[in-house]
């Protein structure tokens, strides 16, 4: 079966988000995700991309599927050129918040994903890199 | 007259489309329209004067022998008001002064034929003709100088880009307004708030829920509490296909408010794949009282207040004397 190549979702607005999360539902389908997965992995990005309008107001993700030793899976590339966070510690711990959130987005999202990277420089931005892998069912 | 009583009244289109004299300037900058442009446009004044009947009868020919262009006109006397505002417009452009007030004119115009929905390849097919025709008049009025006739062209071509780029702009801005007033009806008529028995209020929740949405449903049910003295809400979010921390805060939010209004929030239709994202995400839904489905969240409210079901029959059979 042919999965498309990358998509790009520019993110700049909450409509944005809801894009985002269409995106990667349509691509993780054709990837073969579950439907309960589909859920997961839209609410991951969703945390990301609302990061990205909140804190650095746009960005972009990038939506990928990926193939590694028999296994497919997606993978998501969230990048923005805002202010950076200063602490990753503890950006990436529960409940903390500069946003006035419940401060579960980032630790959320990686709790949701099964792999979860993220850089920041302050001034420069934050990438954020998730993937989770597709588990065989049906 | 008419038309200046109407202009009064109306908001300015330049305002409302925040073409500012700056943006005119940055506009016409962009397109190299400068001074030496509103000279060579001047210059042909007298020419335009000249042609301007036959060219603009040539084109309504040319217009009306398509099936769509007949489509816009089927009225004589209106052909006849349009074609003699197109005249008017063809000398205009070599008239000068293509300030503030000649951009509110042309937005206008774009606005007409907005509303009558011209299609844009009509638009832009006349803009072409009438520069295919004028092209033509002018290497006629300049055989032995086709090198100025060629600038005078390229003079009316900026002009003619800056106007067709004011027409399009008012489509995209009618349309966008049209979108924009029919998300908020959407969303107007997305939250019902219903009202099942004395005391009890059901809210179902369908679709995306922004932060401006969470606002007005949380508005709007807390109104309703108050008018309709409810004590019981069950909120339904079975059509809600994700929930992200900030809508799971959002919903948080909305059961504390309706706590202190004195109204408990009973949640139903949370998916088995939400469910697991919930707690994934860390958010603490304890202080909710969820029930599986709607049809569950509706016995125990009634519970809570003190209703009971009982099936007609059986209401017979304890009614009929032993």
């Amino acid at each position: 079966m042919a999965v498309a190549a990358e998509t790009r979702v520019p993110i700049a607005s909450e409509a944005d988000i809801v894009a985002a999360r269409q995106q990667v539902r349509a691509l993780a389908a054709q990837v073969g995700f579950s439907p309960t997965d589909l859920v997961l992995i839209a609410t991951a990005i969703s945390e990301v991309a609302r990061n990205i309008v909140q804190y650095a107001r746009r960005g972009e993700i990038t939506l990928s599927p990926i193939e590694q030793s028999n296994r497919r899976g997606i993978l998501i590339i969230a990048r923005d050129e805002g202010p950076g966070i200063p602490d990753l510690e503890l950006a990436m711990q529960d409940g903390y918040s500069t946003g006035g959130g419940l401060g579960l987005g980032l630790p959320g999202a990686r709790r949701l994903m099964d792999e979860f990277a993220i850089t920041s420089e302050v001034g420069k931005g934050t990438t954020v890199t998730m993937k989770k892998w597709a588990r065989p069912h049906g | 007259m008419i038309e200046r009583a109407e202009r009064a009244i109306e908001p300015s289109l330049t305002q409302e489309m925040e073409i500012t004299g700056e943006e005119i300037e940055r506009r016409k900058a962009f397109l190299e329209f400068g001074d030496e442009d509103v000279e060579r446009l001047m210059s042909m004044n007298e020419l335009a004067q000249q042609y301007a009947d036959s060219v603009i009868e040539a084109f309504y020919r040319h217009l009306l022998s398509f099936e769509e262009g007949r489509a816009f006109f089927p009225d004589p006397a209106l052909l006849e008001r349009v074609k003699r505002k197109q005249k008017a417009y063809f000398v205009r452009l070599t008239q000068g002064n293509y300030g503030p007030q000649y951009v509110e004119d042309r937005l206008r115009i774009g606005l007409l034929h907005e509303r009558i929905n011209l299609p844009t390849k009509l638009y832009l097919g006349m803009y072409n003709f009438y520069l295919r025709t004028v092209a033509s008049y002018l290497l006629e009025a300049y055989p032995q100088d086709s090198k100025k006739a060629f600038g005078l062209f390229l003079s009316l071509l900026k002009l003619v880009f800056l106007d067709i780029n004011l027409a399009i702009d008012t489509y995209i801005h009618k349309r966008e307004r049209t979108l924009r007033l029919q998300q908020e009806a959407i969303r107007e008529i997305s939250t019902p708030v219903l009202q099942l028995r004395q005391g009890l209020l059901i809210l179902p929740i369908i679709g995306v829920v922004d932060s401006l949405r969470a606002l007005q449903l949380t508005e709007q049910l807390l109104r309703t509490i108050r008018s309709n003295r409810a004590r019981v809400v069950v909120m339904d979010i079975t059509g809600v296909p994700v929930v992200d921390s900030k809508v799971a805060n959002h919903f948080i939010q909305t059961v504390e408010a309706a706590r202190l209004m004195g109204a408990t929030v009973i949640l139903t239709g949370l998916s088995p794949a939400i469910a697991r994202s919930l707690v994934s995400l860390g958010v603490d839904l304890s202080r909710i009282r969820t029930v599986g489905d709607l049809q569950g969240g509706i016995e125990e409210a009634d519970h809570l207040l003190g209703y009971r079901v009982v099936k007609g029959e059986e209401l017979d059979a304890r009614a009929r004397p032993a």
